[in-house]
């Protein structure tokens, strides 16, 4: 198709069209620019703007001041939240990463060997993660109900086991949670694993083969290095999320015992929702942006030249 | 062709009209015809036609009807919160900011205040006679009151806390603290887990427990509205309430898990389900448990006043729900003070035996003539409702904080105490 053709049937393009010149792009952008713009942009920049007022959702004016970003940053309790989030964060991470690929090279292998059930599995999986937060909090507090009654204890019970004090013990709550989460997020990491792994070269394989690799050294020299991009592309999406988690957390364990599983995102719903603050909590979402985009630098950090591209 | 085309288009005309003339009047999220040219929004508890008690969603459905019947012409629009009264409230607080709130709504008598302070409610006070606002009890109507003497909701319920005990096993009631960490021991020896309470990141958790600060004399707030409850005057009483709860788990009379229950249907699961003897519930869970157990079980179980550091030195938390008024229509305010005043006060009161707020409905209907009743009805003259003032809420949060790191070991009683207070104080200085 001749150049000339192309730019008749370009509607703004007019004369800039008719000497050949690149037609603007604006026109096309604008319906994305507008709709960025309108739903996510302006709400970014609504939480900057109350980030510099001393807001409440109790009414009055509100004025602009630094205060709040003073005031915020150094509760004494900011420190403690920041840890149990690092915590919540890099358990859930690592869990739900490492079982997702587990499940997925398992799944890849059932199905290259035609075995019955790899169906099953990953409808399973992903059950889990189509589950409402609040109701995936709701299952894992009846099975870590520590009453006589209990899910998990009473199966302990039956194992002549002694019963683990999941909840209300703050050494161990958090690994509660953490595990609830992993269940929950488990089946993401698995799609991005197994298509990745599907997407490998068959070739690389039967070349290892050739050079007489056994298994564990085609995971490592063929199977991981091919995962790399999807691997980290995996921990930066699903340390979003789960830095964004408060709904499982607030349904299974409200943040407590005291603190012990108060993670930043339910610390800043905690801050507007339930002490009005909203200038405050606003300053607390920039935190978890500043956090999420540093951990998303570091991730892109490693990703292969040609990828970043 | 034609004839049967006229037959088939008749056939359609009449089965289109037939769901009109059959049309239920209430549905899940409606009460009248839905043609009726006026209507009003109503967000609700469960405290209606939808309850999960399903005599007393047959109840209500009946007041319903007869009272979309009074008032020909409208519809109501239910909206249903959820169970996280906390959120719903404060998320309607910022819709009445934006002006988005419904027409009318049930308020929880502890927020009223941040209502009130946000001005978005409409004035009830020419819905209701002089009489009728005299007959509250005094707490109820400086609660619903503003400061330009306009009543801003219909407090139509009310609430308060006693000590439920299987009398098999705690045959006498505990009158004091000691009373009841033997009485807890007791049951722990006859094979139950002790006494249970709320004792999570829960608003129960704070209001069940403050009745052993009230009783001592404490004082959560000044007249101006500024935490006191650990200055020099409350501290110590504070501290003994704290560690009241702290020996009952320590000693074993109380589980550890009661860091974990923050739920009033834990409460009765535990009571049903025969693992506990012992707990610290709301006057509406006799019924619940009524309705749950056999009635020789039942029987076996009896309630009392909370238990105080000595037995004359007792309280209990009071609470309760409102009906207020957000529209700026004054026939949609005039239509909801109706709601309150021919469904809820009274008549949703006898219907779940929920403790009214005027004296003279205790003698009007019959069911408040039981002895549960009058029990319930003796207990709240001690009864105290939680401040009204802004701070109220960051007050029972950090006491929440406080008891699950006291409770569970992983604070000092004075130090959690004290970083409680500190960190109201810091909430007071920045409302």
């Amino acid at each position: 198709m001749s150049a000339r053709a192309v730019s008749s049937r370009l509607p703004f393009i007019g004369a800039a069209g008719r000497h050949n010149r690149v037609p603007s792009p604006y026109p096309w952008l604008m319906p994305v620019i507008l709709v960025m713009g309108l739903f996510y942009l302006y709400p970014v920049i609504d939480v900057f703007r109350y980030a510099f007022t001393d807001l409440t959702l109790l009414g009055g004016e509100g004025h602009y001041t630094l205060s709040t970003f003073a005031n915020v940053l150094t509760r004494p309790e900011l420190v403690q939240i920041v840890w149990v989030t690092f915590i919540f964060t890099a358990g859930s991470v690592v869990g739900q990463q490492l079982i997702g690929l587990a499940m997925a090279l398992v799944v890849v292998r059932a199905e290259k060997r035609h075995l019955f059930g790899t169906t099953i599995l990953r409808t399973t999986a992903l059950i889990a993660w189509v589950v409402p937060g609040i109701a995936g909090g709701i299952i894992w507090k009846m099975l870590f109900n520590e009453a006589p009654f209990g899910g998990l204890n009473s199966l302990l019970r039956v194992l002549g086991m002694a019963p683990v004090q999941w909840l209300s013990d703050p050494d161990v709550v958090m690994w509660s949670v953490v595990l609830s989460n992993i269940w929950r997020g488990t089946a993401f990491s698995m799609v991005v694993m197994y298509a990745a792994l599907k997407a490998i070269d068959p070739s690389l394989y039967e070349a290892a083969e050739v050079d007489g690799a056994n298994g564990r050294q085609k995971l490592f020299f063929v199977t991981l290095p091919q995962l790399r991009p999807a691997i980290l592309v995996n921990m930066i999406l699903i340390t979003i999320q789960t830095l964004n988690t408060f709904d499982a957390i607030i349904s299974l364990t409200g943040g407590g015992p005291g603190r012990a599983t108060e993670v930043l995102s339910l610390y800043t719903f905690n801050v507007v929702f339930r002490n009005y603050d909203l200038a405050a909590g606003s300053v607390l979402s920039i935190l978890m942006l500043v956090i999420s985009l540093g951990l998303a630098l570091v991730y892109a950090s490693f990703l292969p030249k040609d990828e970043k591209a | 062709m034609k004839k049967s085309l006229l037959a088939a288009l008749a056939a359609a005309t009449a089965l289109g009209c037939l769901p009109a003339a059959a049309e239920d009047l209430i549905t899940s999220d409606r009460v009248g015809p839905s043609d009726a040219p006026k209507k009003m929004v109503f967000r609700m508890t469960g405290d209606g036609p939808s309850s999960t008690d399903p005599t007393w969603a047959a109840g209500y459905s009946k007041l319903y009807t007869d009272f979309i019947n009074n008032h020909p012409g409208w519809q109501l629009e239910l909206q249903m919160m959820t169970g996280d009264i906390s959120q719903e409230q404060a998320r309607m607080l910022e819709q009445a900011k934006a002006g988005h709130a419904p027409d009318c709504a049930a308020v929880d008598s502890f927020v009223l205040p941040l209502f009130k302070q946000a001005g978005v409610l409409k004035s009830l006070s020419p819905y209701f006679t002089k009489e009728e606002i005299d007959q509250l009890f005094p707490f109820v109507r400086d609660g619903v009151t503003g400061k330009d003497g306009q009543v801003y909701a219909w407090w139509w319920s009310t609430d308060l806390r006693v000590l439920y005990r299987n009398t098999e096993i705690v045959p006498n009631e505990p009158a004091t603290w000691d009373d009841t960490k033997a009485a807890g021991l007791q049951s722990v020896e006859a094979g139950m887990e002790g006494i249970l309470f709320n004792g999570s990141r829960y608003e129960g958790t704070a209001f069940d427990w403050l009745g052993n600060f009230w009783g001592q004399g404490g004082k959560l707030v000044d007249d101006a509205g500024k935490p006191i409850f650990a200055d020099a005057a409350n501290r110590d009483k504070f501290i003994k309430a704290v560690n009241y709860y702290r020996d009952l788990v320590e000693s074993g009379a109380a589980p550890k898990r009661v860091t974990t229950i923050g739920s009033y249907d834990d409460l009765n699961a535990a009571a049903v389900a025969g693992t506990t003897a012992l707990f610290v519930g709301g006057n509406w869970q006799y019924r619940q448990l009524q309705n749950s157990m056999d009635p020789d079980e039942f029987a076996k179980w009896s309630f009392s006043m909370l238990p105080g550091i000595t037995a004359d030195q007792r309280s209990t938390g009071t609470g309760g729900w409102t009906v207020a008024a957000f529209s700026s229509e004054p026939e949609k305010v005039e239509m909801c003070a109706a709601l309150a005043r021919e469904i809820y006060m009274g008549p949703a009161n006898a219907l779940q035996e929920q403790l009214p707020t005027r004296a003279d409905l205790y003698d009007k209907y019959d069911v408040f003539k039981s002895e549960a009743n009058q029990t319930f009805a003796k207990a709240l003259k001690v009864g105290q409702a939680r401040p009204g003032v802004l701070i109220y809420p960051e007050i029972s949060n950090q006491i929440q904080i406080m008891m699950g790191k006291v409770l569970t070991g992983a604070a000092a009683t004075d130090a959690a105490v004290d970083d409680a207070y500190k960190a109201a104080l810091d909430a007071y200085a920045r409302l």
